[in-house]
Protein backbone atom coordinates (compact mmCIF):
# COMPACT_ATOMS: atom_id res chain seq x y z
CA UNK A 1 0.00 0.00 0.00
CA UNK A 2 2.67 2.44 1.07
CA UNK A 3 4.89 1.38 -1.79
CA UNK A 4 2.04 1.90 -4.21
CA UNK A 5 1.47 5.34 -2.78
CA UNK A 6 5.15 6.21 -3.00
CA UNK A 7 5.35 5.00 -6.56
CA UNK A 8 2.42 7.11 -7.71
CA UNK A 9 2.80 10.14 -5.56
CA UNK A 10 5.04 12.89 -6.84
CA UNK A 11 5.67 16.00 -4.85
CA UNK A 12 3.69 18.63 -6.71
CA UNK A 13 5.98 21.44 -5.64
CA UNK A 14 9.76 21.84 -5.45
CA UNK A 15 9.60 22.01 -1.67
CA UNK A 16 13.31 22.40 -1.08
CA UNK A 17 13.49 25.36 -3.39
CA UNK A 18 10.37 26.91 -1.88
CA UNK A 19 11.69 26.51 1.65
CA UNK A 20 14.97 28.11 0.62
CA UNK A 21 13.09 31.01 -0.96
CA UNK A 22 10.81 31.44 2.01
CA UNK A 23 13.81 31.51 4.33
CA UNK A 24 15.45 34.17 2.20
CA UNK A 25 12.38 36.38 2.20
CA UNK A 26 11.76 35.86 5.90
CA UNK A 27 15.35 36.80 6.63
CA UNK A 28 14.92 39.91 4.51
CA UNK A 29 11.70 40.85 6.29
CA UNK A 30 13.10 40.17 9.75
CA UNK A 31 16.25 42.13 9.03
CA UNK A 32 14.09 44.99 7.86
CA UNK A 33 11.80 44.80 10.84
CA UNK A 34 14.70 44.73 13.24
CA UNK A 35 16.47 47.66 11.64
CA UNK A 36 13.28 49.54 10.81
CA UNK A 37 12.94 51.64 7.75
CA UNK A 38 12.63 54.89 9.59
CA UNK A 39 15.51 57.07 10.42
CA UNK A 40 16.54 55.70 13.77
CA UNK A 41 16.28 57.77 16.89
CA UNK A 42 20.06 57.86 17.20
CA UNK A 43 20.69 59.12 13.66
CA UNK A 44 17.90 61.65 13.86
CA UNK A 45 19.19 62.84 17.21
CA UNK A 46 22.68 63.25 15.78
CA UNK A 47 21.48 65.26 12.79
CA UNK A 48 19.51 67.59 15.04
CA UNK A 49 22.60 68.31 17.12
CA UNK A 50 25.00 69.26 14.33
CA UNK A 51 25.32 72.10 11.84
CA UNK A 52 27.53 72.77 8.83
CA UNK A 53 28.82 70.65 5.97
CA UNK A 54 29.66 67.14 7.15
CA UNK A 55 30.18 65.05 4.02
CA UNK A 56 31.36 61.76 5.49
CA UNK A 57 28.64 61.69 8.14
CA UNK A 58 25.89 62.25 5.57
CA UNK A 59 27.36 59.79 3.07
CA UNK A 60 27.29 57.23 5.87
CA UNK A 61 23.68 58.05 6.78
CA UNK A 62 22.59 57.83 3.12
CA UNK A 63 24.30 54.48 2.63
CA UNK A 64 22.86 53.16 5.88
CA UNK A 65 19.37 54.24 4.89
CA UNK A 66 19.61 52.47 1.54
CA UNK A 67 21.19 49.25 2.78
CA UNK A 68 18.60 48.93 5.56
CA UNK A 69 15.66 50.10 3.42
CA UNK A 70 14.12 46.79 2.49
CA UNK A 71 11.44 48.29 0.25
CA UNK A 72 14.04 49.98 -1.96
CA UNK A 73 16.03 46.74 -2.09
CA UNK A 74 13.01 44.61 -2.97
CA UNK A 75 12.20 46.94 -5.86
CA UNK A 76 15.81 46.89 -7.01
CA UNK A 77 15.84 43.08 -6.91
CA UNK A 78 12.64 43.12 -8.96
CA UNK A 79 14.16 45.48 -11.53
CA UNK A 80 17.23 43.33 -12.16
CA UNK A 81 15.39 40.02 -11.84
CA UNK A 82 15.49 39.26 -15.57
CA UNK A 83 18.37 41.55 -16.50
CA UNK A 84 21.51 39.65 -17.47
CA UNK A 85 23.75 42.03 -19.41
CA UNK A 86 25.76 44.43 -17.30
CA UNK A 87 24.90 47.22 -19.75
CA UNK A 88 21.17 46.70 -19.11
CA UNK A 89 21.69 46.52 -15.36
CA UNK A 90 23.73 49.73 -15.43
CA UNK A 91 21.06 51.47 -17.55
CA UNK A 92 18.14 50.55 -15.31
CA UNK A 93 19.97 51.21 -12.06
CA UNK A 94 21.08 54.61 -13.42
CA UNK A 95 17.50 55.47 -14.41
CA UNK A 96 16.34 54.54 -10.91
CA UNK A 97 19.18 56.53 -9.33
CA UNK A 98 18.48 59.64 -11.45
CA UNK A 99 14.80 59.41 -10.56
CA UNK A 100 15.25 59.26 -6.81
CA UNK A 101 18.10 61.80 -6.76
CA UNK A 102 15.97 64.42 -8.50
CA UNK A 103 12.97 64.17 -6.17
CA UNK A 104 15.09 63.67 -3.07
CA UNK A 105 17.07 66.90 -3.51
CA UNK A 106 14.15 68.87 -4.96
CA UNK A 107 11.81 67.60 -2.25
CA UNK A 108 14.08 68.69 0.59
CA UNK A 109 15.13 71.93 -1.10
CA UNK A 110 11.55 73.12 -1.63
CA UNK A 111 10.23 71.40 1.50
CA UNK A 112 7.82 69.19 -0.44
CA UNK A 113 6.59 66.84 2.23
CA UNK A 114 4.30 63.94 1.46
CA UNK A 115 2.88 61.89 4.31
CA UNK A 116 5.50 59.22 5.08
CA UNK A 117 2.90 56.44 5.28
CA UNK A 118 1.38 57.33 1.92
CA UNK A 119 4.74 57.50 0.18
CA UNK A 120 5.90 54.25 1.80
CA UNK A 121 2.69 52.56 0.72
CA UNK A 122 3.37 53.77 -2.83
CA UNK A 123 6.91 52.39 -2.65
CA UNK A 124 5.46 49.07 -1.45
CA UNK A 125 3.07 49.20 -4.41
CA UNK A 126 6.08 49.62 -6.72
CA UNK A 127 7.31 46.24 -5.46
CA UNK A 128 3.96 44.63 -6.34
CA UNK A 129 3.97 46.37 -9.73
CA UNK A 130 7.48 45.17 -10.58
CA UNK A 131 6.67 41.60 -9.56
CA UNK A 132 3.58 41.63 -11.79
CA UNK A 133 5.64 43.16 -14.57
CA UNK A 134 8.20 40.37 -14.24
CA UNK A 135 5.42 37.80 -14.49
CA UNK A 136 4.20 39.45 -17.70
CA UNK A 137 0.84 40.22 -16.13
CA UNK A 138 0.20 43.49 -17.97
CA UNK A 139 0.84 41.87 -21.34
CA UNK A 140 -1.43 38.97 -20.47
CA UNK A 141 -4.20 40.97 -18.86
CA UNK A 142 -4.29 44.13 -20.94
CA UNK A 143 -2.34 43.15 -24.05
CA UNK A 144 0.22 45.90 -23.55
CA UNK A 145 3.68 45.94 -22.02
CA UNK A 146 4.19 49.26 -20.21
CA UNK A 147 7.60 50.76 -20.94
CA UNK A 148 9.85 49.28 -18.27
CA UNK A 149 12.35 52.14 -18.39
CA UNK A 150 9.59 54.74 -17.91
CA UNK A 151 8.17 52.72 -15.01
CA UNK A 152 11.63 52.53 -13.40
CA UNK A 153 11.99 56.30 -13.74
CA UNK A 154 8.53 57.02 -12.30
CA UNK A 155 9.06 54.70 -9.36
CA UNK A 156 12.55 56.15 -8.92
CA UNK A 157 10.94 59.59 -8.58
CA UNK A 158 8.50 58.21 -5.99
CA UNK A 159 11.25 56.50 -4.00
CA UNK A 160 13.07 59.87 -3.99
CA UNK A 161 10.06 61.54 -2.38
CA UNK A 162 10.24 58.86 0.29
CA UNK A 163 13.89 59.71 0.90
CA UNK A 164 13.05 63.43 0.96
CA UNK A 165 10.36 62.86 3.56
CA UNK A 166 12.79 60.90 5.73
CA UNK A 167 15.45 63.62 5.48
CA UNK A 168 12.93 66.30 6.41
CA UNK A 169 12.06 64.23 9.47
CA UNK A 170 15.75 64.55 10.34
CA UNK A 171 15.10 68.27 10.92
CA UNK A 172 18.41 68.99 9.22
CA UNK A 173 20.16 72.33 9.83
CA UNK A 174 19.89 74.93 7.01
CA UNK A 175 23.62 75.57 7.49
CA UNK A 176 25.40 73.41 4.91
CA UNK A 177 22.10 71.94 3.72
CA UNK A 178 22.85 71.53 0.01
CA UNK A 179 26.28 69.99 0.57
CA UNK A 180 24.87 67.60 3.14
CA UNK A 181 22.01 66.66 0.81
CA UNK A 182 24.41 65.86 -2.00
CA UNK A 183 26.54 63.86 0.42
CA UNK A 184 23.46 61.97 1.61
CA UNK A 185 22.49 61.26 -1.99
CA UNK A 186 26.01 60.06 -2.76
CA UNK A 187 25.71 57.76 0.23
CA UNK A 188 22.37 56.47 -1.07
CA UNK A 189 24.01 55.59 -4.40
CA UNK A 190 26.96 53.94 -2.66
CA UNK A 191 24.62 51.95 -0.45
CA UNK A 192 22.62 50.99 -3.50
CA UNK A 193 25.75 49.75 -5.28
CA UNK A 194 26.77 47.74 -2.22
CA UNK A 195 23.32 46.18 -1.95
CA UNK A 196 23.24 45.61 -5.71
CA UNK A 197 26.56 43.75 -5.56
CA UNK A 198 25.09 41.35 -3.00
CA UNK A 199 21.78 40.94 -4.84
CA UNK A 200 23.56 40.35 -8.15
CA UNK A 201 25.92 37.79 -6.66
CA UNK A 202 23.00 35.82 -5.29
CA UNK A 203 20.94 36.26 -8.48
CA UNK A 204 23.81 35.13 -10.73
CA UNK A 205 24.24 31.93 -8.79
CA UNK A 206 20.52 31.33 -8.70
CA UNK A 207 19.99 32.03 -12.38
CA UNK A 208 22.79 29.62 -13.33
CA UNK A 209 20.73 26.78 -11.87
CA UNK A 210 18.16 24.83 -13.82
CA UNK A 211 15.70 25.31 -11.01
CA UNK A 212 15.59 29.08 -11.61
CA UNK A 213 13.10 28.71 -14.48
CA UNK A 214 10.69 26.91 -12.11
CA UNK A 215 11.32 29.14 -9.10
CA UNK A 216 11.15 32.48 -10.88
CA UNK A 217 7.35 32.46 -10.84
CA UNK A 218 7.13 31.63 -7.13
CA UNK A 219 9.81 34.18 -6.31
CA UNK A 220 7.82 36.99 -7.94
CA UNK A 221 4.64 35.88 -6.20
CA UNK A 222 6.53 36.00 -2.89
CA UNK A 223 7.72 39.46 -3.82
CA UNK A 224 4.07 40.41 -4.27
CA UNK A 225 3.30 39.02 -0.82
CA UNK A 226 6.00 41.23 0.67
CA UNK A 227 4.77 44.24 -1.32
CA UNK A 228 1.14 43.74 -0.36
CA UNK A 229 2.01 43.22 3.31
CA UNK A 230 4.12 46.39 3.37
CA UNK A 231 1.31 48.28 1.70
CA UNK A 232 -1.14 47.07 4.31
CA UNK A 233 1.19 48.00 7.14
CA UNK A 234 1.77 51.52 5.81
CA UNK A 235 -1.89 52.18 5.03
CA UNK A 236 -2.86 50.99 8.51
CA UNK A 237 -0.13 53.20 9.94
CA UNK A 238 -1.61 56.18 8.10
CA UNK A 239 -4.97 55.69 9.80
CA UNK A 240 -3.53 54.85 13.23
CA UNK A 241 -1.04 57.71 13.44
CA UNK B 1 56.12 8.36 -18.40
CA UNK B 2 55.39 8.71 -22.05
CA UNK B 3 51.62 8.51 -21.71
CA UNK B 4 51.70 11.41 -19.31
CA UNK B 5 51.21 13.65 -22.33
CA UNK B 6 48.93 11.31 -24.18
CA UNK B 7 46.68 13.75 -25.97
CA UNK B 8 44.08 11.10 -26.76
CA UNK B 9 43.26 10.80 -23.06
CA UNK B 10 42.85 14.52 -22.53
CA UNK B 11 39.40 16.10 -22.79
CA UNK B 12 38.88 17.76 -26.12
CA UNK B 13 37.62 21.01 -24.65
CA UNK B 14 35.80 22.26 -21.65
CA UNK B 15 32.18 21.57 -22.46
CA UNK B 16 29.63 23.31 -20.31
CA UNK B 17 27.92 20.66 -18.26
CA UNK B 18 24.49 22.06 -18.91
CA UNK B 19 24.37 23.67 -22.32
CA UNK B 20 20.67 24.39 -21.86
CA UNK B 21 21.37 26.64 -18.84
CA UNK B 22 23.23 29.07 -21.06
CA UNK B 23 19.95 30.37 -22.51
CA UNK B 24 18.90 33.06 -20.02
CA UNK B 25 15.44 32.84 -18.58
CA UNK B 26 13.84 36.19 -19.29
CA UNK B 27 10.19 35.44 -18.62
CA UNK B 28 8.01 32.88 -16.97
CA UNK B 29 5.21 30.82 -18.46
CA UNK B 30 1.92 32.18 -17.17
CA UNK B 31 -1.75 32.44 -18.05
CA UNK B 32 -4.04 35.41 -17.34
CA UNK B 33 -6.24 33.33 -15.03
CA UNK B 34 -3.28 31.76 -13.28
CA UNK B 35 -1.78 35.17 -12.68
CA UNK B 36 -5.02 36.49 -11.20
CA UNK B 37 -5.10 33.49 -8.86
CA UNK B 38 -1.46 34.05 -7.92
CA UNK B 39 -2.07 37.74 -7.28
CA UNK B 40 -5.08 36.99 -5.09
CA UNK B 41 -3.06 34.31 -3.29
CA UNK B 42 -0.26 36.82 -2.68
CA UNK B 43 -2.71 39.44 -1.39
CA UNK B 44 -4.37 36.84 0.83
CA UNK B 45 -1.05 35.66 2.27
CA UNK B 46 -0.03 39.27 2.87
CA UNK B 47 -3.36 39.92 4.58
CA UNK B 48 -2.91 36.89 6.82
CA UNK B 49 0.63 37.95 7.81
CA UNK B 50 -0.64 41.45 8.54
CA UNK B 51 -3.72 40.47 10.52
CA UNK B 52 -2.12 37.63 12.48
CA UNK B 53 1.28 39.07 13.27
CA UNK B 54 2.27 42.42 11.89
CA UNK B 55 -0.61 44.69 12.86
CA UNK B 56 -0.83 43.26 16.41
CA UNK B 57 2.93 43.63 16.95
CA UNK B 58 3.24 47.15 15.51
CA UNK B 59 -0.07 48.84 16.26
CA UNK B 60 -1.83 46.58 18.76
CA UNK B 61 -4.61 46.00 16.21
CA UNK B 62 -5.86 42.45 16.63
CA UNK B 63 -9.06 41.67 14.72
CA UNK B 64 -8.70 37.86 15.01
CA UNK B 65 -7.65 37.58 18.65
CA UNK B 66 -4.57 35.56 17.66
CA UNK B 67 -2.30 38.46 18.60
CA UNK B 68 -3.76 38.37 22.11
CA UNK B 69 -2.92 34.67 22.39
CA UNK B 70 0.63 35.09 21.13
CA UNK B 71 1.27 38.24 23.17
CA UNK B 72 2.08 40.29 20.07
CA UNK B 73 -0.87 42.61 20.73
CA UNK B 74 0.67 43.61 24.05
CA UNK B 75 3.89 44.48 22.20
CA UNK B 76 1.98 46.68 19.79
CA UNK B 77 0.04 48.40 22.56
CA UNK B 78 3.21 49.17 24.51
CA UNK B 79 4.88 50.49 21.35
CA UNK B 80 1.93 52.77 20.65
CA UNK B 81 1.85 54.01 24.21
CA UNK B 82 5.58 54.73 24.28
CA UNK B 83 5.32 56.50 20.93
CA UNK B 84 2.50 58.69 22.23
CA UNK B 85 4.42 59.53 25.39
CA UNK B 86 7.60 60.29 23.43
CA UNK B 87 5.57 62.63 21.24
CA UNK B 88 4.15 64.36 24.29
CA UNK B 89 7.68 64.79 25.62
CA UNK B 90 8.85 66.31 22.36
CA UNK B 91 5.94 68.73 22.38
CA UNK B 92 6.63 69.71 25.98
CA UNK B 93 10.30 70.24 25.13
CA UNK B 94 9.42 72.22 22.01
CA UNK B 95 7.16 74.56 23.97
CA UNK B 96 9.94 75.58 26.37
CA UNK B 97 12.45 77.05 23.87
CA UNK B 98 9.74 79.22 22.31
CA UNK B 99 9.10 80.82 25.68
CA UNK B 100 12.81 81.32 26.18
CA UNK B 101 13.24 83.07 22.84
CA UNK B 102 10.33 85.38 23.57
CA UNK B 103 11.76 86.25 26.95
CA UNK B 104 15.17 87.29 25.62
CA UNK B 105 14.62 88.84 22.22
CA UNK B 106 17.29 91.56 22.43
CA UNK B 107 20.36 89.44 23.04
CA UNK B 108 22.67 88.68 20.16
CA UNK B 109 22.32 85.15 18.81
CA UNK B 110 24.43 82.91 21.04
CA UNK B 111 26.38 79.91 19.85
CA UNK B 112 24.24 76.90 18.89
CA UNK B 113 25.88 74.79 21.60
CA UNK B 114 24.67 77.24 24.22
CA UNK B 115 21.19 77.30 22.70
CA UNK B 116 21.03 73.52 22.78
CA UNK B 117 22.09 73.46 26.39
CA UNK B 118 19.47 76.09 27.18
CA UNK B 119 16.86 74.03 25.38
CA UNK B 120 17.68 71.01 27.48
CA UNK B 121 17.53 73.03 30.67
CA UNK B 122 14.22 74.54 29.59
CA UNK B 123 12.83 71.09 28.91
CA UNK B 124 13.79 70.00 32.39
CA UNK B 125 12.30 73.14 33.89
CA UNK B 126 9.08 72.48 32.04
CA UNK B 127 9.01 68.96 33.41
CA UNK B 128 9.58 70.22 36.94
CA UNK B 129 6.99 72.97 36.69
CA UNK B 130 4.52 70.38 35.45
CA UNK B 131 4.99 68.60 38.77
CA UNK B 132 4.83 71.74 40.86
CA UNK B 133 1.88 73.17 38.99
CA UNK B 134 -0.35 70.18 39.54
CA UNK B 135 -2.57 70.70 42.58
CA UNK B 136 -2.15 67.86 45.04
CA UNK B 137 -5.60 66.37 45.38
CA UNK B 138 -5.20 63.10 47.14
CA UNK B 139 -8.78 61.99 46.87
CA UNK B 140 -8.69 61.90 43.11
CA UNK B 141 -7.79 58.51 41.72
CA UNK B 142 -5.01 58.39 39.18
CA UNK B 143 -7.21 58.37 36.15
CA UNK B 144 -5.47 60.17 33.31
CA UNK B 145 -2.34 60.25 35.38
CA UNK B 146 0.00 63.09 34.58
CA UNK B 147 3.03 61.39 33.24
CA UNK B 148 5.88 63.80 33.69
CA UNK B 149 8.87 63.51 31.40
CA UNK B 150 10.19 59.96 31.59
CA UNK B 151 13.44 60.26 33.47
CA UNK B 152 15.09 57.03 32.41
CA UNK B 153 16.85 58.14 29.18
CA UNK B 154 18.36 61.31 30.58
CA UNK B 155 19.28 59.54 33.77
CA UNK B 156 21.78 57.41 31.88
CA UNK B 157 23.82 60.46 30.95
CA UNK B 158 23.49 62.19 34.29
CA UNK B 159 26.57 62.20 36.46
CA UNK B 160 25.92 60.75 39.87
CA UNK B 161 27.82 63.03 42.24
CA UNK B 162 28.35 60.40 44.86
CA UNK B 163 27.08 56.90 44.22
CA UNK B 164 27.44 55.88 47.82
CA UNK B 165 25.45 58.82 49.05
CA UNK B 166 22.91 58.42 46.32
CA UNK B 167 22.36 54.76 46.92
CA UNK B 168 19.11 53.76 48.49
CA UNK B 169 19.68 51.86 51.66
CA UNK B 170 17.07 49.15 51.39
CA UNK B 171 15.32 48.47 54.66
CA UNK B 172 18.16 50.03 56.59
CA UNK B 173 17.93 50.14 60.38
CA UNK B 174 14.25 49.56 61.01
CA UNK B 175 12.79 51.86 63.59
CA UNK B 176 12.13 50.21 66.91
CA UNK B 177 8.84 52.00 67.43
CA UNK B 178 6.21 52.50 64.75
CA UNK B 179 7.76 54.93 62.28
CA UNK B 180 6.17 58.31 62.04
CA UNK B 181 4.89 58.84 58.53
CA UNK B 182 4.27 62.39 57.40
CA UNK B 183 2.37 61.65 54.22
CA UNK B 184 0.40 58.80 52.78
CA UNK B 185 -0.94 58.73 49.22
CA UNK B 186 -2.75 56.02 47.34
CA UNK B 187 -3.49 55.66 43.65
CA UNK B 188 -5.31 53.12 41.56
CA UNK B 189 -3.64 52.55 38.22
CA UNK B 190 -5.50 50.93 35.36
CA UNK B 191 -3.50 48.56 33.13
CA UNK B 192 -0.89 50.57 31.24
CA UNK B 193 -1.24 53.68 33.39
CA UNK B 194 1.64 55.34 35.15
CA UNK B 195 1.98 57.93 37.88
CA UNK B 196 4.70 60.02 39.43
CA UNK B 197 5.05 61.18 43.03
CA UNK B 198 8.03 63.21 44.16
CA UNK B 199 9.51 64.70 47.29
CA UNK B 200 10.98 68.17 47.24
CA UNK B 201 14.36 67.76 48.94
CA UNK B 202 17.59 69.64 49.66
CA UNK B 203 20.86 67.96 48.80
CA UNK B 204 21.81 65.42 51.47
CA UNK B 205 18.37 65.23 53.08
CA UNK B 206 17.18 61.71 53.81
CA UNK B 207 13.57 60.60 53.63
CA UNK B 208 12.14 57.27 54.71
CA UNK B 209 9.65 55.54 52.52
CA UNK B 210 7.50 52.46 52.18
CA UNK B 211 5.38 51.66 49.18
CA UNK B 212 3.33 48.66 48.31
CA UNK B 213 1.32 47.49 45.32
CA UNK B 214 -1.19 45.99 47.80
CA UNK B 215 -0.72 42.39 46.72
CA UNK B 216 -0.06 43.08 43.06
CA UNK B 217 3.11 44.21 41.28
CA UNK B 218 4.25 47.40 39.50
CA UNK B 219 7.24 48.63 37.54
CA UNK B 220 9.02 51.53 39.16
CA UNK B 221 11.77 54.05 38.64
CA UNK B 222 13.09 55.85 41.69
CA UNK B 223 14.71 58.96 40.31
CA UNK B 224 15.33 62.62 40.83
CA UNK B 225 15.83 65.82 38.88
CA UNK B 226 16.53 69.45 39.58
CA UNK B 227 19.56 71.78 39.80
CA UNK B 228 20.13 70.95 36.12
CA UNK B 229 20.80 67.34 37.03
CA UNK B 230 18.92 64.11 36.91
CA UNK B 231 19.56 60.69 38.36
CA UNK B 232 17.97 57.27 38.46
CA UNK B 233 18.52 55.66 41.84
CA UNK B 234 16.81 52.37 41.23
CA UNK B 235 14.51 50.70 38.74
CA UNK B 236 12.52 47.52 38.96
CA UNK B 237 9.95 45.45 37.11
CA UNK B 238 7.04 43.56 38.62
CA UNK B 239 7.95 44.56 42.19
CA UNK B 240 5.35 44.02 44.95
CA UNK B 241 6.72 46.59 47.44
CA UNK B 242 9.80 48.44 48.61
CA UNK B 243 10.98 50.32 51.66
CA UNK B 244 14.10 52.20 52.66
CA UNK B 245 15.82 55.57 52.85
CA UNK B 246 16.14 58.03 50.04
CA UNK B 247 19.08 60.43 50.22
CA UNK B 248 18.87 63.31 47.76
CA UNK B 249 21.94 63.48 45.53
CA UNK B 250 21.20 67.12 44.75
CA UNK B 251 18.55 69.72 45.50
CA UNK B 252 15.41 68.99 43.53
CA UNK B 253 12.51 66.59 43.25
CA UNK B 254 13.14 62.96 44.03
CA UNK B 255 10.57 60.24 43.85
CA UNK B 256 8.87 57.40 42.09
CA UNK B 257 7.37 56.70 38.74
CA UNK B 258 5.15 53.64 38.82
CA UNK B 259 3.56 51.90 35.91
CA UNK B 260 1.01 49.11 36.00
CA UNK B 261 1.97 46.53 33.38
CA UNK B 262 -0.42 43.91 34.69
CA UNK B 263 -3.83 43.24 33.22
CA UNK B 264 -5.84 44.38 36.24
CA UNK B 265 -6.01 47.66 38.17
CA UNK B 266 -3.34 48.02 40.84
CA UNK B 267 -3.46 50.27 43.89
CA UNK B 268 -0.14 51.73 44.94
CA UNK B 269 0.17 53.14 48.43
CA UNK B 270 3.16 55.29 49.42
CA UNK B 271 4.09 56.40 52.94
CA UNK B 272 6.90 58.87 53.48
CA UNK B 273 8.63 60.38 56.47
CA UNK B 274 11.92 62.01 57.43
CA UNK B 275 13.54 65.08 55.90
CA UNK B 276 11.86 66.67 52.92
CA UNK B 277 10.07 69.93 52.25
CA UNK B 278 6.83 68.61 50.78
CA UNK B 279 5.31 65.82 48.77
CA UNK B 280 4.38 66.60 45.19
CA UNK B 281 1.62 64.27 44.19
CA UNK B 282 -0.89 64.60 41.37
Amino acid sequence: MIQFFRAHWRPPMPWQALIALATLFTALLLAGAALAHNVTEGDSGYVQEVTGFRPIAFIYLGAKHMVTGYDHLLFLAGVIFFLYRSKDIATYVSIFAIGHSVTMIAGVWWSIKINAYIIDATIAFSVVYKALDNLGAFRLWFGVQPNTKAATLIFGLLHGFGLATKIQDYDISPDGLLGNLIAFNLGVELGQLMALALILTAMTHWRARHAFARQAYAANVLMMVAGFALMGLQITGYFVA
Amino acid sequence: MSNRFDISKAPLRAEPRHPAAAAPVQSVPATPGGLIRSTLLAAGAAGAILVLFWLPAEYGIDPTGVGGLTGLTEMGEIKQQLAAEAEADVEAAAAAPVAAVEATPATAAPAPEILERLDRIDAQLAAISAVIGTPPSLTEPAAAATVVAEPAPEAAAAPAPDPVEAAVAEAAAPEPATPEWRDEVSYTLNPGEGIEVKLSMEEGQTARFLWTANGSVVNFDLHGDGSGESISYEQGRAVPEAAGDLTAAFTGNHGWFWRNRTEAPVTVTLRTGGDYAEIKAP
